[in-house]
């Protein structure tokens, strides 16, 4: 069969701010299934959204078989035969249609001109068809809504080679699926590149599954290519690992050393209703600063929303003090004095159209009230209390909080929960999406934080973050704890070598 | 900093335009018809004729703070003013006895809303939906499938309570209290009260939602469910507040209809959800609030009953002013929405 090869030259991406790409040289051809690896934030959607056609700003050339193509719609891709399923399924599937209209879906769209009355016979046995061609079995009269995640997966891949599809990007298709449901998409893609010669490329942080399935792989980091290698029999995991991480670009934010306590928070045995998060045990002393390590996916996110009630659990103890608590909600969690800082600052953290003062107030309304009155001037008191100790950059204390920046806002997230009082932070991602400067003032707050005898947990990505202002962490994997580390005797390595599941410690 | 000057110079018009409207609207009246409606009698005509609307509009504004809905307030009303008449015709007990449990039992059907919409998770709009028809076949159920008025017979199974006499236990809405007095239930319906009333209704509405805890945990929650909840919010058990409090609106809102015309009658408070629900949009946006709120409510309702009575006076006939309040309440929303950007 013809091989047809796509490919990149010196293609460049710069946001504000930031340069997402540079000069990326990167080359598939069908017949291949590649993998695109590298850690959070190394270019590797970005690249794949060039490819797409949905980041038109892109600078250098994209390479259809040699020849210079534009790339600036998704569209333009997709006459190439380019097609990408993202991670987020849901965003592209009509929940409330059957699964024959979503795979049709695009058909329905762009074929329809001149008609006016859909053909559902016809329309079911064309889904019909092309779900045989991945060799899946799902009903086309079902709802889409009420398939499993791994079966929307296969309903938008349908869509994807009912088109014309010779490359086909699957981002992180992995992450959210259990085993089987792995195995599964595995099969189906080896019988596309077997029967219909696709490449496939795999965005994923998975590294066994890589070595297993796939015939080559890219590495990225910080927005470049570090190396392009197919995979053969001594290919290891830790040199991919190694090439992910580099050389380690240090933070260099001088952990103050804290006075560590008697344990004051433990967790035993804590299983979330869904699985989420699976048998954790964990504990946290006072003035401890402990890290929750793992990549996007492992389920840090969860384990805190669990931790603070807004995931139910099915089984599990959290003890505060040697006292059990009862936690079934977030509110029971803030009566028991713990303080969930989330991921999703302008979703979950803060209240963006109300004021700096309204927001400073909303954990701990209690203490400015009398008889259930708010008091205007103690709210205003404690909203500039936090100002100007968090030196949050607002012109008043009455500026809604939408008109922050995100480190602004991200401060006022923490101040909320300063003027609560709390005993136990909880802090999830709080550096996303915030700049370097912001971002030492946000350790020193949380140093300050356990400086005062509370107990903090910390869950990020950023491995360099954890290293830098951790005492201890606990990395994760698949909604379990893979294994327990002390930060002044690990290294980044260690740590992406447990999050991505390539060693299963025995840890229990 | 120029350019958010600008924004906020075309915001500002939009913000008070409803305002400016009732302003306007106040001077050509005044201008066109004189002393007839520019007088102190004609603005208590107003403030009383605004009262029930404004009272079911503030009860709209408590379950629209944290993001809820009511379709089912006029039916509930209705119900309730069938209750607080049976209680002070059929069993002739005291004023302020049939007002308590008119409320009390305002709050008992409410717990049928809360139960589907804060345990079986319907949304707010189809649980009320389906709750009017069970208010008004109840309801009728409850009469006896008519309206109640001095002087009728109630219903058979009031009868049959009242040990088989068929003559209502009270003739009318007046009797002597103990210390030789009368007590006239249609005196609510009237001015001074129905207004007084309205306004304590106003007010509680104001200090809750403005200036406790509970009022900011309330807008908290129709800014962003999910940051209130992990703000440490109880937010079923606010909804749940915010409910009764709604139900506590509804119930006035039943009885002072039902003093005003005299009777319970059938559907009698069912228009008054459209009305209210206009009053409450068209008073969200009032000074850039962008909440529902009990001042901007009240400024709503204050707008279409200004509208309606200056047009009656102007010759306007009767079956036209709803299309006048639809067209303010179309300019309140494109006021409100045209202006959002789109993201």
């Amino acid at each position: 069969m013809e091989k047809i090869t796509l490919g990149t030259r010196n293609v460049s991406i710069e946001f504000p701010g930031v340069k997402a790409l540079t000069d990326v040289n990167f080359e598939v051809s069908t017949g291949v299934i590649h993998a695109l690896m590298g850690a959070n934030g190394a270019g590797k959607s970005t690249l794949m959204k060039v490819l797409a056609g949905s980041n038109p700003g892109y600078t250098g050339e994209v390479l259809y078989n040699g020849q210079k193509v534009e790339l600036r719609h998704p569209m333009d891709a997709k006459k190439l035969g380019i097609q990408i399923v993202y991670q987020e399924v849901d965003m592209a599937l009509v929940p409330n249609l059957t699964v024959a209209e979503n795979v049709m879906f695009n058909d329905t769209v762009m074929n329809m001109k001149g008609k006016l009355f859909m053909n559902y016979a016809k329309l079911r046995k064309s889904a019909r068809e092309v779900l045989k061609q991945l060799n899946v079995n799902i009903d086309v009269r079902q709802i889409c809504g009420k398939l499993s995640l791994a079966q929307k997966q296969m309903v938008l891949i349908a869509r994807a080679i009912q088109n014309e599809c010779n490359f086909l990007i699957l981002d992180e298709p992995t992450a959210p699926l259990s085993d089987t449901e792995t195995e599964e998409l595995f099969r189906v893609v080896n019988h596309l590149r077997e029967t219909k010669n696709m490449a496939i490329i795999f965005i994923t942080h998975r590294i066994h599954e890589v070595i297993r399935i796939c015939d080559s792989y890219t590495v990225m980091r910080n927005g470049m290519i570090v190396d392009t290698t197919p995979i053969t029999a001594s290919t290891t995991s830790k040199e991919i690992v190694d090439k992910m991480l580099g050389r380690s670009i240090e933070e260099n934010f001088p952990k103050e050393i804290c006075e560590i306590g008697e344990k004051a928070f433990e967790v035993i045995d804590l299983t979330e209703k869904e699985g989420k998060v699976k048998n954790i045990n964990m504990h946290v002393r006072k003035g401890e600063i402990v890290g929750l390590a793992g990549l996007v996916g492992g389920g840090k996110t969860e384990l805190c929303k669990t931790l603070f009630g807004a995931f139910r659990k099915s089984s599990g103890r959290i003890i505060m003090n040697g006292k059990e608590l009862k936690i079934k909600n977030p509110s029971d969690a803030v009566k028991n004095r713990m303080a969930l800082v989330p991921e999703e600052r302008r979703k979950e953290g803060v209240l963006v159209a109300e004021t700096v003062t309204f927001n400073m107030a909303a954990a701990s309304l209690d203490k400015y009230c009398h008889l259930t009155f708010v008091n205007g001037v103690l709210t205003a008191k404690n909203a500039k209390k936090y100002v100007d100790e968090l030196q949050i950059k607002t012109p008043s204390i009455r500026q809604k909080v939408a008109f922050l920046s995100g480190g602004n806002q991200q401060k006022v997230a923490v101040g909320k929960w300063l003027a609560a009082d709390s005993d136990i932070y909880i802090f999830d991602e709080p550096t996303k999406g915030v700049d370097v400067g912001a971002k030492q003032e946000i350790f020193r707050l949380i140093n300050q934080i356990a400086k005062e005898g509370n107990c903090v947990i910390y869950a990020t990505c950023e491995n360099s973050e954890l290293l830098s202002i951790t005492d201890r962490m606990y990395v994760m994997f698949d909604g379990r704890i893979t294994a327990e580390l002390v930060t002044k005797d690990t290294n980044e390595t260690e740590i992406m070598r447990y999050s991505t599941g390539e060693v299963q410690a025995a840890f229990q | 900093m120029d350019s958010t000057k600008k924004i906020s110079a075309g915001k500002f018009i939009v913000n008070w335009a409803a305002v400016a409207v009732l302003i306007l609207s106040i001077i050509f009246f005044a201008v066109m018809k004189g002393a007839a409606f520019f007088s102190w009698t004609n603005a208590i005509n107003i403030l009383r004729s605004m009262s029930t609307v404004t009272i079911f509009a503030l009860a709209a504004t408590v379950s629209m703070a944290p993001d809820g809905f009511d379709m089912a307030a006029g039916t509930l009303g209705t119900f309730c003013a069938y209750v607080f008449a049976s209680f002070f015709l059929w069993f002739a007990m005291p004023l302020w006895l049939c007002i308590v449990l008119t409320v009390v039992f305002a709050m008992v059907m409410y717990l049928i809303t809360m139960f589907l919409i804060l345990v079986c998770k319907v949304p707010d709009m189809l649980a009320t939906c389906a709750l009017q028809f069970v208010h008004q076949g109840l309801g009728l159920a409850y009469t006896g499938g008519s309206a109640i008025s001095a002087g009728m017979t109630p219903a058979s199974w009031a009868v049959g309570l009242n040990g088989g006499v068929t003559s209502p236990a009270r003739s009318g809405w007046i009797y002597e209290n103990g210390s030789g007095g009368t007590v006239d239930a249609r005196d609510i319906g009237k001015s001074p009260w129905i207004i007084i009333i309205m306004i304590i209704c106003v007010v509680i509405c104001y200090l809750l939602l403005e200036r406790t805890k509970y009022g900011r945990y309330l807008y908290a929650m129709g800014g962003n469910k999910t940051a209130a909840k992990l703000s440490g919010i109880n937010v079923k058990k606010m909804r749940f507040m915010a409910g009764m409090f709604a139900a506590l609106f509804i119930a006035v809102g039943g009885i002072v209809v039902c003093s005003r015309n005299s009777a319970a009658q059938i559907n009698g408070s069912d228009s008054y959800l459209m009305s209210s629900l206009a009053a409450v949009f068209i008073g969200r946006s009032i000074g850039g609030r962008e909440k529902y709120n009990a001042i901007g409510t009240t400024i709503g309702a204050l707008l279409i009953t200004v509208l309606e009575n200056g047009m009656t006076m102007c010759g306007v006939v009767y079956y036209i002013l709803p299309a006048v309040k639809g067209a303010v309440l179309c300019l309140a929303l494109v006021a409100a929405y045209a202006t959002s950007k789109e993201d």
